[in-house]
């Protein structure tokens, strides 16, 4: 029997080959995204490694007792470790945010990190030049400097204390370390001093130091705590490590989920190709699987050929897969390096779930798919299978009574789950988890109910065909129904891909408008000027001379400042220019009149008010000042702080607040954007810190990080439509093997290789399109839900349907389906009439 | 023109000339047909006859322009077949001649009337209605029409598949051991359509065959063997075609 297998498997190249592809592409994809969530993994993992490396005791200040309140690390408490004995070499750590002044002029928020002066201690790798020794010197990070277009040697300067610039020598550029996609624009280096001088904020937060040969770290750790006293935490480098590579895992744990998901939809897709090439398979070879048992062959023997066979079969292509997906990731990690210019090392960490995923899902489903199959063919009794017609028997009977339960059960399940979800309005995660999860379920249930709708679908697709087409096309529409089991298990991983494509486009459009409204909510001005580094402040003056200004309508500044109110406790406060009201600044009333806002009065938001009513006295305060105020309004927004008052009344409260946290301005009618942004420009030329945004551009720049996301999403499912349309070509292939005679005939009645070709090429796109189109509709109602059960009062999402994008994808399966049944038709078409009429 | 067996005085539908047809290269080369000159009358039904393997089968595909032929000529009316493309040799399939095969004769997706005229349908032709209504009346497959092919004994369909081959009225009609599938009495009812065919409506039938039962139907018995002509029968009884065939020493 296992020279028989063989044969078989010999005998029949063209089959195993389409088959192989579909398990092949299901493998590589799954292992490809197993193994790029590994290497992400393993880079941020490294990320956080190498803040450990080379540390043999960390101190850092004890937040155990209360004793570390006021505990700082200062120069003094580096000087005494350093004098204990054991120490090799000990530096302090810290980090906050400067701002740096860009060769435009314009300041940028850059986050600063600390070198260390002991070599083994450094985290950073040096690139070019030397690492900062001095206070007047800095180190860039190897893209910050490309992107400021500053080299070894030059000068920058950044924002010190009193907004004066400060300038400094570029000692030389770093590397971050292989993660690229972690980390934010700018990243600089200073000494520990240089950082203390420069910005008051920014602290030092830890203490590393490096052990003499022959001290253990349990034993420098100990010297060490025993010198500094309960007030700092001590800990050993390996305790330190592993803390550390605590928090790598959670920081890294989304990354490899939301892989995962496509995996999973990947792995479905994959399956159920499989599964409906061995159904074919099979179901092809029932006379001959009926005539091994006619010449002796057991039953169990037939069967055990077959399972043999697909065995053979999955291990070869699981092989040949998983080998496509470590190329599958590398690609994607050049890719992802491509993208953020960074020159990321490509690495496929292999492991052992990656290896078992492969082979299980290579293996594995391609038994069971062909297990349930065979177990069919063999049932036959042998006779009555080598009789057998095509398209005649069991594989054609439409639907059973237990499919249209199943479809119910599946249909009212997932109902009922998105319902379950609606409920749970207030945790948006939650409703997007489980209403996202009911939609793939009622998804489930369309598709067990396939065989039933894709007659009705087909008929009414084939109708245009064939007005355009004639004979060949109303061939190929009987051809796409004739076993509407085997068109809708064909077309089903395709529904699946775009559905779900679908829905991720919509939501995505939906949430673009949605965005776009929210920044028109945000923006009732033209222009935004606001201060682009933490803590600096807009001079005055920039509000007088834009109030000057020929093109100018309207100027509205306001600043910002905590306070603490009576009755209601600390919260944040936005003095307004009085003038702004009802204009620039309109929110949502729910009781009062902001009209009335003025010297001693006082505006709430909702959410702040509590039990606090229209009328009442509130005393408004900040360590320097503080005033009582009456409410006059309560207003309900979001985008406002909770407290409001007048920019005069918050002066008086908090006096050293000075300077503007953001001006908004309008421009007269008739004054362009573009004139606008000129004027605007022009205004803020000498000004570092203030950054100009208009309503347009932070539009675009909302779309652009939609749009990113997006194509992120469509590649990756993407990948699962392609083994879709493979799966086409499959079943096309296979069916044109089974039609050999057919074809014959037809040629034989006067049907030119031509119009043969044009047959076969209607049935794959009728095929194509039939999946694209259920996905589309099916993708458009869940998205219709999902946005249901994702908007709120504040949050309204309306459906927006992307016609472009969506009629993008439907002329992509068109395509697609024309190139699936390229081969297949050029292959019908060189067969020779009286070949395939004696074909069996 | 020099050993063309024919009948004499009729117009002639169908004619190979000194047709060689050679399968294989080199040692395992068959020469399948070697040398057949043979002319087959318009209005007539002519049975071709013959042991297995000697080149029944073949002959009729090169006469019917479904096989490329090694050497010699066929003409189809004045046509020679042999010169033309595979897009010409299609269209005067689809539009000359008609075929009914031993077996899968019809399109499984397709009723009885779909198959009927699916020929016409290829060609873009409208179908003679009353023509087809004759057609149709003569199978006496009136009431199984929208029955799809599944839904019909072997018999049946192969009466249908007659049907389709005569409803466009084609110069000649080709059929390739139309009842070797079949039981007695409906290749009776088969051979008696085709020859109907011939006497009431005029056509021209070249039937392959090895029953002499089957052969005793037509007007002519052309014999092959080892791919020469080996004779012809003219009127032709069961008993006269099986005592010829012992002659071959089939
Ligand atoms: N496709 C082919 N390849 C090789 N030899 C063939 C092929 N078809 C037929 N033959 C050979 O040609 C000869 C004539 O075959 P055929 O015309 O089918 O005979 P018949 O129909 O009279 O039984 C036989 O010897 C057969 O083996
Ligand atoms: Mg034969």
């Amino acid at each position: 029997m296992f020279r028989a297998t063989l044969a078989g498997l010999r005998a029949r190249t063209a089959r195993m080959v389409l088959s192989s592809i579909a398990i092949i592409l299901g493998v590589a994809f799954v292992s490809g995204t197993l193994i790029l969530g590994n290497a992400l993994n393993q880079q941020v993992h490294d990320e956080f490694a190498r803040q450990a490396k080379g540390v043999d005791v960390s101190v850092g200040i004890s937040h155990a007792t209360n004793a570390g309140d006021n505990t700082k690390i200062t120069q003094d408490t580096i000087d005494s470790v350093r004098k204990i004995p054991g120490v090799a070499g000990a530096d302090a750590r810290g980090g906050g945010d400067i701002a740096v002044i860009k060769p435009n002029g314009k300041a940028a928020s850059a986050f600063v990190a600390t070198i260390e002066s002991t070599p083994q201690l450094q985290e950073f790798d040096l690139v070019s030049g030397a690492f900062p020794k001095a206070d007047n010197e800095i180190g860039l990070d190897e893209r910050t400097a490309k992107s400021l277009g500053l080299g070894v040697g030059q000068k920058i300067s950044v924002l010190g204390p009193d907004d004066k610039p400060v300038p400094l020598t570029v000692s030389g550029t770093y590397s971050q370390g292989s993660n690229s996609l972690s980390l934010s624009d700018m990243q600089v280096l200073l000494t520990p001093s240089a950082l203390s001088k420069l910005d008051k904020q920014s602290g030092l937060y830890q203490i590393v130091a490096a052990a003499a040969p022959g001290v253990s770290q349990q034993e420098l750790a100990d010297r060490i705590s025993a010198q500094l006293g309960k007030a700092f935490s001590v800990q050993t480098g390996d305790a330190f490590t592993q803390d550390t590579l605590q928090h790598a895992g959670q920081g890294s744990g989304g990354l490899t989920q939301f892989m995962l998901i496509f995996a999973l939809i990947s792995l479905v897709v994959a399956s159920m190709v499989i599964y409906n090439t061995f159904t074919i398979l099979v179901a092809q070879r029932t006379r001959e699987l009926a005539l091994l048992r006619c010449i002796g062959a057991e039953r169990r023997q037939v069967f055990g050929s077959v399972l043999l066979e697909a065995f053979v079969m999955g291990l070869v292509a699981s092989v040949i897969g998983l080998a496509a997906g470590i190329g599958l990731a590398a690609l994607l990690e050049k890719a992802i390096g491509w993208i953020d210019g960074s020159a990321t090392s490509v690495s496929v960490p292999m492991t052992a779930s990656v290896v078992i995923a492969a082979f299980a899902i290579g293996v594995l489903v391609t038994v069971v798919s062909a297990v349930l199959p065979a177990l069919r063919a063999t049932k036959v009794a042998p006779l009555a299978a080598l009789r057998s017609q095509l398209d005649t028997h069991d594989d054609v009977r439409r639907t059973g009574v237990l499919r249209i339960i199943s479809a119910a059960v599946l249909l009212l399940g997932g109902a009922g789950i998105i319902g379950l979800g609606m409920g749970l309005k207030d945790q948006p995660n939650a409703t997007l988890f489980t209403v996202g999860g009911g939609t793939m379920v009622m998804l489930l249930g369309v598709i067990v109910l396939g065989p039933l709708i894709v007659g009705p679908v087909n008929k009414l697709l084939g109708a245009l065909p064939s007005l355009l087409f004639g004979v060949p096309a109303k061939l190929a529409t009987a051809n796409a129904g004739r076993n509407p089991r085997r068109t809708a298990a064909t077309t089903a991983a395709l529904v699946i891909g775009v559905t779900i494509v679908t829905m991720v486009t919509v939501v995505a459009n939906s949430g673009k408008q949605a965005a776009a409204a929210q920044v028109d909510k945000r923006f009732p001005a033209d222009f935004v000027v606001k201060s682009s580094v933490y803590d600096h402040a807009l001079p005055a003056d920039l509000a007088t001379n834009l109030r000057s200004n020929g093109k100018i309508a309207q100027v509205a500044p306001s600043q910002m400042a905590a306070v603490n109110v009576g009755q209601i406790g600390d919260e944040e406060a936005t003095g307004i220019d009085p003038s702004a009201i009802g204009t620039m600044v309109n929110p949502k009333m729910v009781s009062g009149d902001l009209h009335q806002l003025g010297p001693g009065t006082v505006a709430l938001n909702k959410q702040a008010a509590g039990t606090v009513k229209l009328g009442d006295q509130l005393v408004v305060s900040t360590p320097d000042g503080n005033k009582t105020l009456k409410l006059v309004a309560v207003y309900d927004a979001q985008q406002l702080t909770d407290v409001l008052v007048t920019l005069d009344t918050l002066t008086s409260v908090a006096p050293k607040a000075t300077g503007y946290y953001q001006i908004l301005v309008k421009v007269k009618p008739g004054v362009s954007t573009a004139d606008g942004q000129a004027v605007m420009d022009q205004a803020t030329a000498n000004i570092a810190v203030a950054d100009v945004t208009s309503a347009a551009a932070t539009k675009d720049q909302l779309n652009s990080q939609i749009d990113s996301l997006l194509g992120l999403m469509w590649a990756l499912i993407g990948l699962a439509v392609v083994i879709a349309l493979f799966g086409i070509a499959n079943t096309l292939g296979l069916s044109v093997l089974e039609r050999t005679r057919e074809s014959a005939l037809l040629r034989a009645l006067g049907l030119t290789k031509g119009q043969l070709r044009l047959m076969l090429v209607i049935e794959s796109v009728l095929m194509g399109v039939m999946g694209a189109l259920i996905g589309v509709v099916l993708g458009g109602a869940f998205a219709w839900v999902l946005i249901e059960a994702l908007s709120n009062p504040e949050l309204q999402l309306g459906l927006a349907i992307p016609g472009g994008q969506l009629g993008v994808l439907l002329l992509a399966a068109v395509i697609a389906a024309v190139l699936a049944a390229l081969m297949p038709a050029r292959r019908a078409a060189r067969m020779s009439i009286v070949a395939g009429m004696a074909e069996a | 023109m020099s050993a063309v067996a024919s009948d004499v005085g009729l117009r002639t539908a169908v004619q190979a000339r000194e047709l060689v047809k050679v399968y294989g290269r080199g040692d395992t080369a068959v020469r399948a047909l070697d040398g057949v000159s043979v002319a087959f009358a318009a209005g007539r039904f002519t049975a071709i006859m013959g042991p297995s393997g000697s080149g029944k089968s073949t002959l009729m595909h090169c006469l019917a322009g479904l096989d490329s032929v090694d050497n010699g000529q066929v003409y189809i009316g004045q046509t020679d077949i042999t010169k033309l493309s595979d897009r010409d040799l299609t269209r005067l399939r689809r539009d000359r001649v008609g075929f009914v095969f031993q077996s899968f004769n019809l399109l499984p997706t397709l009723t009885a009337e779909q198959n009927i005229l699916l020929g016409l349908e290829l060609a873009g032709k409208k179908p003679d209605r009353a023509w087809y209504d004759t057609i149709v009346d003569t199978i006496g497959l009136r009431q199984r029409l929208s029955h799809k092919p599944s839904e019909l004994s072997g018999g049946q369909q192969q009466r249908v598949a007659c049907a389709r081959a005569l409803v466009a009225r084609p110069e000649v009609v080709f059929a390739d051991e139309p009842t070797g599938n079949l039981d007695s009495r409906s290749g009776a009812e088969v051979l008696d359509f085709l020859r109907m065919s011939v006497r009431k409506l005029g056509q021209t039938v070249i039937m392959v065959t090895h029953d002499p039962v089957a052969a005793s139907y037509a007007d002519r018995v052309v014999l092959l063997a080892d791919g020469r002509l080996a004779g012809e029968i003219n009127q032709p009884t069961a008993d006269s075609v099986l005592s010829a065939l012992k002659h071959l020493g089939a």
